[in-house]
């Protein structure tokens, strides 16, 4: 089975710094994965790699059939980007935000809204600066969710509002990786 | 890109920068209000035409592409994360974003440089609409050059900011002192070389901006 995203060595450096270390691996659909990084820029430059918004500077990334360095927008089109930082939006420009992402994907405005209020039903108790960007990086039906060091007490309701969805994430602790990655074997790092 | 996505990116970055830009059109009506719109008496008809075009250009020209540098600089990234990010994640390609984003301060300067001449109107000295339509290219161009300080680091954004200021001057000095020499084609000369001037600048800062939109490495 193809997988849904394939690292072969990819790594990420940046004015002489090696800020991710070569990384292999592959994210079939509907798996979940985690890996365990470094520090910070480390899962922060991985996920972003991993969501196609960053090139790798050695190696190779394949997202579906498609390479991130030559079609971004078609790598865009299969993975939903969550970064780390909450998102500093009222309830009330909750909405306006919704509309905003939907006509950035060419979503329908009006399933948006539906599909939004479904996500959030789902994620009821998760904190709304981290439900919000989760629920909009879900809307439009992305094959792949990549999480930047999500909290670990989320964890069972994020899993639940991905559903189908593959889920790879990246953690600066063991505890975090364990709670996205229930099912796998061992953590990566 | 679809008209909804251009016109949903242009529209929340207006909604984001709204108060940037009533300041924006404020200081304009202050300026345009107490701009010297007179001229010494000059007997000499080249030095009189010199001067009434200096004098009414440069305001308009050099105050409204300052605050087109300045809301292009605050496009860069960093000031509306969720914007910047909900962008970057989004399904385009570098060249839409830029023609997107480019909107932005274009939408913005127009409008101040709009308020700027209706201070002028109002104080009795509106400036002939083809100053107006002169003053309005080189605010876009600049503007436009300006964004690709927003991408860039170190020196590169010092150099794209020179480049925007440049743009000023160079249109200015098409503008204020091409025709003079050319008596018998009255403004043609002027007008036309700071219009094409402007236009092809603009058209290639708008190129490397999405250049360089493709290529950003927001790590």
């Amino acid at each position: 089975m193809t997988p849904l995203l394939r690292l072969r060595d990819a790594a990420y450096e940046t004015r002489g710094e090696l800020i991710v270390a070569p990384a292999t691996f592959d994210v079939h659909a509907a798996e979940r994965v985690a890996r365990r990084c470094r520090d910070e820029r480390e899962a922060r430059a991985l996920a972003m790699m991993c969501a196609a918004l960053l090139r790798a500077t050695r190696g190779s990334i394949v997202i579906g059939e498609y390479d991130p360095r030559v079609q971004p927008v078609h790598c865009k089109r299969l993975v939903g980007y969550v970064a780390h930082d909450p998102l500093p939006l009222a309830r009330d420009d909750l909405p306006r935000f919704v509309e905003y992402r939907a006509a950035l994907w060419e979503i329908d405005p009006v399933r948006a809204r539906a599909h939004v209020d479904l996500l959030l039903e789902r994620l009821h108790g998760v904190h709304e600066a981290f439900a919000y960007p989760l629920a909009v990086a879900l809307l439009p039906f992305p094959q792949l969710l990549v999480l930047d060091r999500p909290h670990p007490a989320f964890a069972a309701h994020v899993l639940a509002a991905a559903g189908a969805c593959a889920v790879l994430s990246t953690h600066l602790d063991d505890e975090g990786a364990r709670a996205y990655a229930p099912d796998a074997a061992e953590v990566y790092a | 890109m679809t008209r909804r996505t251009l016109r949903a990116i242009v529209s929340a970055r207006l909604h984001a920068e709204r108060r940037a830009i009533a300041f924006a059109c404020a200081t304009a009506a202050i300026v345009g209000f107490v701009q010297p719109h007179g001229i010494a008496a000059i007997t000499d008809p080249l030095s009189a035409d010199i001067a009434t075009r200096s004098v009414w250009i440069a305001g308009p020209m050099f105050f409204c592409s300052a605050i087109a540098i300045a809301i292009a600089l605050v496009q860069g990234p960093g000031r509306h994360a969720y914007l910047d990010a909900s962008e970057t994640s989004a399904p385009l390609f570098g060249r839409e974003l830029a023609r997107a984003k480019a909107l932005v301060p274009a939408i913005a300067s127009l409008l101040a440089a709009f308020v700027y001449w209706c201070a002028q109107a109002l104080s009795g000295f509106p400036a002939p609409p083809t100053f107006f339509a002169l003053a309005i290219a080189c605010v876009l161009a600049s503007g436009i050059v300006a964004l690709n300080a927003t991408v860039r680091r170190g020196v590169g954004r010092w150099i794209a900011m020179l480049c925007a200021a440049c743009v000023s001057a160079g249109a200015y000095a098409l503008a204020v002192y091409v025709d003079p020499p050319v008596k018998h084609r009255g403004d043609a000369i002027g007008v036309a070389s700071e219009l094409l001037f402007c236009a092809v600048v603009g058209f290639l800062a708008l190129r490397e901006y999405g250049e360089a939109l493709a290529r950003y490495d927001p790590a």
